[in-house]
């Protein structure tokens, strides 16, 4: 039943195992395995067509994987979706037209056997004063409150939520991410995608990166922003090994083609001082400041 | 689950444009078919007062069903509320079934509406206990409709469910002699239209009018739309979460 999952016993909510999932020629999920455990709140970062959207279905039992084991809390996702367990907010979640906010929220609770009251929720989400507005009435920014009261309102032991905060401008995403660490502290577990660094980096306890379909990286957020941080250095210097090319300050990876260089480095400006020093007919440098795609691809190559 | 329900039935309820049509729709024409008409002959043992009020019901009530089953699931299909709903406790056999039985509470207003504008406005006389009979029967025998409109709901495109809907609306009621007396229908139609479930309805309702027990023809009829039409709701359905 739906108790608070402060409890550290008992399977872990999520697992993916050997997961795969295709689209016709399109392999949108190519084999993933992950877990999330009991009070964790975890990221699932990546860029667009990552498959993160993807994952998502499948973890909720919306898609079926061609391959792999799906379970959370230790049994298949419609169990525990019937058990009300879970609590979710789709980047495409629609909301009833032509109810009330209340109606809506109480029709909800109606379907769970332990939910949350409406005025904590409406507490929590923040819709006080809208109770009685029709959900077709409601701003942007209101309506994507309610879809985090309808995600609460069963009182989950799991959120999952899909890119919250794609159309929100800051103030908004600042407010839903006080929300959720709330909610987090009520011992809830988290799981979230975004394509956001920052916001993977600042509200998860665990960041896992996805690109291509695949698991790209599984670390703390410290680790992830580290290596996703860094720059890619290119230049042209006849005669650089290898060897001394990576012992230069900063560098995480090296390659070599004759005589053209790239270096993938957590200090860019130490690197390229040292480099200088090291060769001096050096020419055609380039410091390539990797966004979050050009990141995945150095994560992914 | 009778949340949901209860939710369902204020929904159409007030709506106000599901009620224009499906109930003001069948009322008005009864006024004006029954004044036109009123001199011709019985046919069927029924004075065309009785006739016309039985059949304009059965057209209300098959609208009522339709109109809120088909435009509504794949308006909530498109907008997304029905992947969310699914991923409550409440699963999608479930959730079809209340929008089933909301359907049938609303075909409610037009069959009732249609009855009192008979007996107020015509001066139809039934004994007492036929009104609320006709009622129930008229209202159960669309069933069939509801599987329709689940079909429609789970297969067409947001926008298009609403004018599949409505052709199929005037479609099985022209057809299914609602609005012209079968017997004036040339040779070809006349047997389509005995075996159309518009019919059936209406026959339900003609039998119960003369005093008759239902006749089996017309609950054979319905009863084997009603298998046709949820079997091929039932698969359809499969579409209501999973299609993107």
């Amino acid at each position: 039943m739906s108790t608070m999952s402060g409890n550290p016993q008992g399977p872990p909510a999520v697992v993916l195992a050997g997961v795969a999932k295709s689209f016709g020629p399109v392999r949108a999920v190519a084999g993933i395995t992950m877990t999330v455990n009991l009070g964790e709140t975890v990221a699932l970062l990546g860029p667009n067509g990552a498959g993160k959207s993807t994952t998502i279905s499948l973890l909720l039992g919306l898609l079926r994987p061609d391959q792999g084991r799906v379970e959370l809390f230790g049994g298949p996702p419609d169990e525990a979706v019937a058990a009300g367990r879970v609590g979710v907010m789709l980047q495409d979640g629609g909301l009833l037209a032509g109810v009330r906010v209340v109606e809506l929220l109480t029709m909800l609770a109606g379907l769970y056997a332990e939910p949350l009251s409406i005025e904590a929720v409406v507490a929590m989400a923040q819709l006080e004063g809208l109770e009685g507005r029709r959900t077709d009435r409601l701003s942007g920014g209101q309506a994507q409150r309610l879809r985090v009261a309808v995600a609460l309102i069963g009182n989950p032991d799991l959120l999952v939520i899909d890119e919250p905060t794609a159309a929100m401008d800051v103030e908004a995403r600042r407010r839903f991410w006080r929300m959720m660490h709330e909610q987090a502290g009520h011992g809830r577990t988290i799981l979230f995608s975004t394509h956001y660094l920052e916001e993977a980096d600042e509200y998860a306890d665990r960041i896992i990166v996805l690109g291509g379909g695949k698991i790209v990286a599984d670390a703390a957020p410290g680790v992830v922003k580290a290596s996703l941080g860094a720059k890619v250095v290119r230049f042209v210097a006849h005669g650089a090994e290898e060897t001394e090319l990576a012992r230069l300050p900063g560098v995480l990876s090296v390659e070599v083609r004759g005589s053209r260089v790239v270096l993938r480095t957590g200090d860019a400006e130490a690197s390229v001082r040292a480099a200088l020093q090291a060769w001096s007919d050096l020419t055609d440098l380039e410091v390539v400041g990797a966004g979050l795609e050009d990141a995945f691809v150095a994560l992914t190559s | 689950m009778t949340g949901y329900l209860s939710l369902e039935i204020r929904r159409g309820v007030r709506n106000g444009r599901f009620l224009g049509l499906v109930v003001a729709w069948p009322v008005a024409a009864y006024l004006l078919f029954s004044a036109v008409f009123a001199k011709q002959p019985a046919s069927q043992g029924l004075s065309p007062k009785v006739e016309i009020m039985v059949a304009m019901a059965a057209f209300g009530a098959m609208g009522s069903v339709l109109m809120a089953t088909g435009p509504g699931l794949a308006a909530e299909r498109r907008s997304g509320w029905l992947r969310q709903l699914a991923l409550t406790p409440l699963d999608r056999g479930k959730m079809l079934a209340c929008r089933v039985v909301a359907a049938l509470v609303l075909t409610l207003p037009a069959i009732v509406l249609t009855l009192v504008a008979a007996a107020v406005v015509q001066g139809v006389q039934l004994p007492l206990w036929e009104w609320p009979a006709m009622v129930v029967v008229m209202g159960l025998g669309c069933l069939p409709f509801a599987a329709i409109g689940v079909v429609v709901g789970c297969l067409a495109g947001g926008e298009g469910a609403a004018g599949v809907t409505m052709a199929l609306y005037l479609v099985l009621a022209v057809l299914g002699g609602l609005w012209v007396p079968a017997k004036i229908l040339p040779g070809p139609l006349r047997a389509l239209c005995a075996a159309l479930p518009s019919n059936g309805v209406a026959r339900l309702g003609w039998r119960l009018a003369a005093g008759a027990a239902p006749q089996v023809e017309a609950v054979l009829l319905l009863a084997g739309w009603l298998v046709a039409t949820a079997a091929v709701a039932a698969l359809a359905s499969r579409r209501v979460v999973l299609a993107r």
